[in-house]
């Protein structure tokens, strides 16, 4: 209850910031520029995480602006340089309207999966521009099987279920796996009816089921089926979204939209401060793990996240 | 945050960065949220159900930032992630369904031996094979509920039994079997009244594809079945039908079969919302009596049931959840056969065996008629909830409706109806880390018998990681069935006019129990041992049964007594691919009577069996049953015998390509004929061949 008050609170105090920013067109002295794709709560969280870095570290409050992707359109008419210094966008909507104008100073696009930032860059024809970079949603396959095996040490058969969009990570995930000391037992889906005749005899054969974003094949309308299938298996799920923890995977391995925010902000910095754009996409550099503590109890298991999470850390070598 | 997302996904409303999908996830407060799912849910049971599948097919769409962010419906909501075994309020033994398939049963009573507590007997003399926990205390299995994906199979006919329940599905269709030894009644109801075997059945999910076996075999063993499960859209479906028949014990009717037909089908209409069908008919064909006995001569009858049920769970929030029972089931008893009275003859003394041949010509019978029909109705509700993470409650009611027609059982073509209303709650309190409580009652109102209470109280203590104690006490009522209060069973003899076999007076009261308990749950995974153990005391009064009265037959309570003793298994991984499942019970039974002790009879005093399961190299598979105990009453016999029983199995698995398959030699009672019911009556030593095919 108490946690809803404060999202509520939280949903109030962003949109009336967000509606100050619609009003108005950014204010052109404003130096950095943050997109957001819409006026979603997770986009609302990750700006007011960049204001709050960028402010704490001496960035004036007057050379931040926010504005929504369908807004930019309005400054593009007017002329007017669309990032002054630097353009933050956050999402796959703000970023696919930055890239489709000329592009004269750098752009960090956040909350934004690998997938659909390399089909956007490559469908805006700039692919090679050294003023575009990503901080990626998705967490890194090494980081999600350090995870496994922290968590499920006698976990060895990893099972995972591909699709259109995740069948592209296959043969790293496979490397990853064996650099694990964990095999892989993988199926590619191409319709729901290849995901309900593979998925029985795919957990049959595996300890662990990790999870890939795909909208084929993890939605809201199939998860019912693979979460049940898993639990009657008692394969349990890491997955990559709290959401999927609240519905009953076992872990989840995610970035909140105010940790891609701060990491954003950072990068913001160095290039006020006058450092270059770093010439290449970036991973998530501060996670959670999530579990499910009734599901964990059921399965006979108990974590501590804070104790999982501080150990992948130090795997990485991350402060 | 409580987001009801998959609103829009029910309403095809969802694609990539769409609007309508953000707004979903705004904070929506959990009143509203609930206020909608409930409005959902009468939407949908109001008949929109199946209609609305085709519209969740979610657009296929490249991955987004929306996969990682939306909330998703609950899907492992409270009442779906069960209670470990150490936090459960009593024992419960668990068979799977590799255990079952390399136990070579053939039917569920069979497998039952491998139960701490249960005896079985393989007969088809009270209509079909039975079980029975700390002894069966008389020829029905009536003291052990049954329950088949949460229906209760329970037959009302006769004094009541579970008997032709175990045979409702092919055990190739079941994925666990959850054993709860001893009273449970305050969760299930006054047929719990020693026990609960849940049957629950594979998801259809798990069992696409066609599958066939065959078994065939010495002793006229004749089993197939045939199964094939599909999937349209988020829903899946399976349709088995199988045989099993056999020339029974040797000495007793010689042919019995069993043919069934059982559909169950999963939809998900929608996120969160989970309907499950299950429709099946039973076939039973058997037969029972002795040789040269002519009132009670060889002779066959018949059982056929059906069953309907219709089940609707749904997650209110992760918190909570309800899920919704509907039932109905009826079945058919037929059993005519004609008491030649020259027949009788032979076994008078003289005068009277003269006068009775000079009496009776072969024209003169009486015929002895068992002919009835019973059917319930059954709806129920329970609502699951975790108020905490120290406190989640179980709450929930059920009607039944139950109805017998037999003229020669009771006299009368009149239907008998009871009603059943029960209320039933449980509250799990974690009370430290470490304890657990289990405190729960069910209040049932019979139409006929009154009303009772049953409560129970147990405590779990994790004493270690992978130990853990468990104390309780629990207390159980049944009351007297429909036949042990009406039954009012004549014989039109010639010469001799209307003779009373039973004339029950209707004076029985609820027997009742009051079950002490201590267990031990104990994990040594370094040596790969689990240990359960069971220390009870369990003061039986008012015990109901058959007896002599002034006019035939009739029921009467006995007086108190106490079971006492221990149970324990041991389950032992000693070597790579190798399980052992050691069981003991002693029991002793302080009941006292004149003469035959029937009810003293009926528990041996001490009951073993060993499972040893191996895997071998090349594909083989296999198992050594041993099953042995003290001597003990026959089910209907007095005479005292131990019994002892060892079966072999012998599997290889092969495959071909996608298909998979496996043959198994099996042979049971390795060793020398034993009794099974009555003295005449043998479990000589069968072998069998089974080949298992699947797709």
């Amino acid at each position: 209850m108490t946690r809803t008050l404060r999202l509520l609170l939280l949903c109030w105090a962003l949109c009336l910031t967000g509606g100050v920013a619609r009003a108005q067109p950014p204010e052109p002295s404003a130096r950095v520029v943050i997109v957001s794709s819409d006026t979603a709560v997770a986009y609302a969280q990750a700006a007011q995480a960049v204001v709050d870095t960028l402010v704490r570290q001496g960035v004036a409050r007057s050379d931040i602006s926010q504005v929504f992707a369908s807004e930019l359109v309005l400054r593009q008419q007017s002329g007017l340089p669309l990032c002054p210094a630097v353009c933050v966008a956050l999402g796959s909507e703000a970023t696919r309207v930055l890239l489709a104008g000329p592009v004269k100073s750098p752009v960090v696009s956040a909350l934004i999966p690998r997938r659909s930032f390399e089909r956007l860059l490559r469908s805006s024809g700039k692919a090679g521009s050294a003023l575009v970079s990503a901080i990626y949603l998705d967490q890194p396959l090494a980081r999600q099987l350090a995870l496994v095996r922290l968590a499920l040490p006698q976990a060895r058969r990893l099972a995972v279920v591909l699709g259109p969009e995740s069948s592209a990570f296959a043969a790293n995930l496979r490397v990853v796996a064996a650099a694990h000391e964990m095999s892989l037992q993988d199926v590619t889906v191409n319709n729901l009816d290849d995901l309900a005749e593979s998925l029985p005899q795919l957990l049959a054969q595996s300890d662990v089921l990790l999870a890939l974003a795909d909208p084929l094949v993890f939605n809201s309308s199939t998860i019912q089926n693979i979460l049940l299938s898993s639990f009657r298996a008692r394969v349990p799920m890491v997955a990559f979204s709290p959401a999927y923890v609240r519905a009953g995977a076992l872990l989840a391995l995610y970035t909140t939209p105010v940790q891609a925010g701060q990491q954003a902000a950072e990068v913001v910095l160095g290039i006020l401060r006058g450092r270059p754009l770093p010439d290449r996409v970036m991973e998530p550099n501060d996670f959670e793990v999530g579990v499910n503590t009734q599901v964990a109890r059921s399965l006979g298991w108990s974590f501590d996240v804070d104790v999982l999470r501080q150990a992948l850390r130090r795997q990485e070598r991350l402060p | 945050m409580t987001c009801v997302s998959w609103l829009g996904v029910a309403q095809g409303k969802i694609s990539e960065n769409n609007q309508n999908d953000w707004n979903a996830m705004w904070p929506t407060s959990p009143a509203i949220a609930r206020a909608r799912t409930l409005l959902y849910a009468a939407v949908l049971t109001a008949g929109g159900l199946l209609a609305l599948a085709p519209a969740l097919a979610q657009d296929v769409t490249s991955v987004s930032e929306n996969d990682f962010l939306s909330d998703m419906p609950i899907v492992l909501s409270v009442s779906r992630l069960p209670q470990r075994l150490d936090e459960t309020p009593g024992a419960v033994t668990i068979l799977d369904r590799d255990m079952i398939r390399r136990s070579g049963a053939r039917d569920v009573a069979d497998l039952m031996r491998l139960v701490p507590g249960f005896r079985i007997s393989n007969a088809f003399e009270s209509v079909a094979p039975q079980v029975g926990y700390h002894g069966i205390f008389g020829r029905y299995s009536n003291r052990v509920e049954l329950l088949v994906d949460g229906r209760s199979a329970y037959s009302p006919f006769f004094i009541g039994s579970i008997a032709p329940g175990l045979q409702t599905v092919a055990l190739e269709d079941i994925e666990r079997i959850e054993v709860l030894r001893g009273s449970n009644s305050a969760a299930y109801g006054a047929r719990a009244f020693l026990g609960v075997i849940n049957i629950v059945t594979r998801h259809t999910a798990d069992s696409l594809g066609a599958r066939g076996a065959v078994t065939t075999g010495e002793n006229g063993i004749h089993d197939a079945l045939a199964s094939v499960g599909w999937g349209v859209g988020s829903g899946s479906f399976r349709l088995s039908v199988d045989r099993r028949a056999d020339e029974g014990l040797e000495g007793a009717y010689d042919r019995n079969s069993v043919s069934r037909v059982n559909f169950r089908s999963d939809l998900y209409p929608a996120p969160g919302h989970e309907v499950q069908l299950r429709l099946g008919a039973l076939n039973l064909d058997a037969g029972r009596g002795q040789p040269n006995w002519a009132l009670d001569p060889q002779r066959p009858f018949g059982f056929d049931s059906a069953y309907a049920q219709l089940d609707y769970k749904l997650a209110l929030s992760s918190e909570e959840d309800v899920a919704f029972k509907l039932s109905h089931s009826q079945e058919r008893y037929r059993e005519e056969f004609p008491v030649g009275l020259l027949n009788l003859c032979p076994g008078l003394k003289d005068p009277y065996k003269a006068a009775c041949f000079q009496a009776f010509t072969p024209s003169d019978f009486y015929s002895v008629n068992a002919d009835g029909r019973a059917s319930s109705n059954a709806v129920s509700v329970q609502y699951t909830q975790r108020h905490s993470n120290t406190l989640r409650s179980v709450l929930g009611g059920e009607y039944r409706s139950e109805r017998i027609v037999s003229a020669p059982l009771y006299n009368t073509s009149a239907a008998f109806d009871t009603e059943f209303l029960r209320l039933f709650g449980n509250l799990e309190w974690r009370l430290a880390p470490d304890w657990l409580l289990n405190a729960g009652a069910l209040a049932e109102k019979s139409s006929v018998t009154g009303n009772t209470l049953a409560p129970r109280l147990m405590m779990n203590w994790h004493l270690a990681p992978g130990h853990t104690l468990r104390a309780g006490v629990s207390r159980a009522f049944r009351p007297p069935s429909t036949y042990e209060k009406f039954a009012d069973r004549q014989f039109d003899v010639p010469l001799l006019g209307v003779q009373v076999d039973t004339q029950a007076t209707g004076q029985t009261v609820p027997e009742t129990l009051l079950a002490k308990e201590v267990g031990y749950l104990g994990d040594f995974s370094a040596w790969g041992v689990a240990v359960d153990v069971r220390l009870f005391q369990e003061r039986f009064d008012k015990l109901i049964d058959i007896r002599s009265g002034r006019i035939g037959k009739d029921y009467a309570n006995n007086p108190a007594f106490d079971l006492q003793g221990a149970e324990y298994q041991v389950k032992w991984q000693p070597w790579q691919g190798a399980q052992i499942i050691f069981n003991q019970t002693w029991i002793d039974n302080s009941h006292s009577a004149p003469g035959d002790d029937e009810i003293n009879a009926a528990t041996p005093r001490r009951a073993s069996s060993l499972a040893y399961f191996q895997q071998l190299p090349g594909q083989l598979d296999l198992t050594l049953l041993h099953s042995e105990n003290s001597a003990m009453g026959l089910v209907a016999d007095h005479i005292l015998q131990p019994r002892r029983r060892t079966d072999l199995r012998l599997a290889k698995a092969m495959r071909w390509g996608a298909r998979r398959g496996e043959v198994a030699l099996v042979v049971q009672n390795l060793g020398s004929a034993y009794a099974d019911f009555k003295r005449e009556h043998l479990f000589q030593k069968q072998a069998f061949i089974t080949l298992r095919l699947e797709d």
